[in-house]
């Protein structure tokens, strides 16, 4: 498929159309729209997308979206990306918005919160599966992995800490390895 | 002015909820109990209700609040304040990105937070699975997982197989 500005609108529709349960779907969705089926990015882009849209402020959805949209056409092709994240979203909330409360009552409808609630859990599961792959490659980068996954899951320490840290130890991992470099050749 | 309160609200809930997910919550909850835009157990309806539909959770309370408050006009304008931040500093990162994406600090950098993002968002697996799981959630998990092994599908096939076993279990069981 040709990258334009419309081909890239109607991609982005259909991702925000399919992201349901939450803005951490939009991976696994990326991942099968535009990595596999388009070909218009590879899993290396989205990788270092995601771990940049998790270090920044905003939704991770919208950020993901015009991260991808900038690299396939620049400001217009970020403008185009989010505009198609997020009109599913603005037209389904201005038709529901009358009826929620009658709609959230609905037995069926709690049936359906919840097994998508269970689908999302697989989603993000093999999404991190997929980013894994492209990011935990050597001693270094478990660590890293490692070090993040426990302080955020036992002691609840803010994403933005850690991502500061981790900004901290980029910096300190290169003047290390210049030093080293450095003592080598003397 | 009800237009430049959404404004701002919104600009500000895009520009400080850090690290995605449900960071926003904090904040939809605090205009709930400030404002008079919508009700806490409204902005509850409206988290689960946002699991089923198109879109990440801000964005569709910032287009609830905007149509209650005033019309189209008013979603339109919550729903782009809340993605603007997100637009203006996405773009200036991609392109100071492109200007230094040869030199070693920025590579160092990449390097180190793209494991850090995926311990992130592992984290944000694991609370997900621990909050609500149950019995049936866990076999439910496992049969999906069990077919996850076996072939790649597309996102959209767990996602209604998961919804159409939900649909089934809610007669079946009144547990679920």
């Amino acid at each position: 498929m040709e990258i334009n500005l419309y081909n890239i609108y109607t991609t982005f529709f259909k991702v925000g159309t399919l992201l349901l349960g939450g803005g951490y779907v939009i991976l696994p969705i990326l991942q099968s729209e535009l990595v596999e089926k388009r070909n218009w990015i590879d899993n290396d882009d989205l990788c270092e997308y995601t771990a940049l849209s998790q270090s920044i402020p905003g939704l991770i959805a919208a950020n993901l979206s015009i991260f991808v949209g900038y690299k396939l056409k620049r400001t217009a092709g970020a403008l185009a990306a989010i505009s198609g994240m997020i009109t599913p979203a603005f037209l389904c909330i201005v038709i529901l918005a009358k009826i929620l409360e009658e709609v959230i009552k609905l037995k069926f409808i709690q049936g359906i919160f919840w097994g998508v609630g269970i689908g999302v859990l697989i989603l993000i599961y093999l999404a991190i599966k997929e980013i894994w792959h492209k990011s935990v490659i050597d001693k270094y980068t478990f660590f890293v992995f490692f070090i993040v996954f426990l302080l955020s899951v036992l002691l609840k320490i803010s994403p933005a800490i850690l991502v500061i840290s981790a900004i901290i130890l980029g910096i300190l991992r290169r003047f290390y390895l210049v030093r080293r470099s450095k003592g080598g050749v003397e | 002015m009800i237009y430049l309160e959404l404004f701002m609200e919104f600009f500000h809930i895009g520009l400080f909820s850090f690290g995605g997910g449900y960071a926003t919550l904090p904040f939809l909850f605090h205009i709930a109990e400030t404002k008079d835009w919508y009700t806490t157990k409204q902005l509850t309806d409206m988290i689960a209700v946002s699991s089923i539909t198109p879109g990440p959770v801000g964005v569709n309370v910032a287009t609830f609040a905007g149509y209650t408050t005033s019309g189209i006009l008013g979603s339109i304008i919550a729903t782009t304040s809340v993605v603007l931040p997100s637009i203006i500093i996405v773009i200036i990162i991609s392109k100071l990105l492109e200007q230094f994406k040869h030199n070693e600090y920025v590579k160092s950098i990449i390097y180190t937070l793209k494991p850090a993002g995926c311990g992130l968002l592992a984290a944000v697996g694991v609370n997900m699975f621990l909050n609500d799981m149950s019995l049936y959630g866990i076999i439910l998990f496992i049969l999906l997982f069990i077919l996850s092994c076996f072939k790649k599908l597309d996102p959209l096939v767990y996602l209604g197989v998961s919804a159409i076993c939900g649909l089934v279990l809610c007669y079946l069981l009144p547990v679920v």
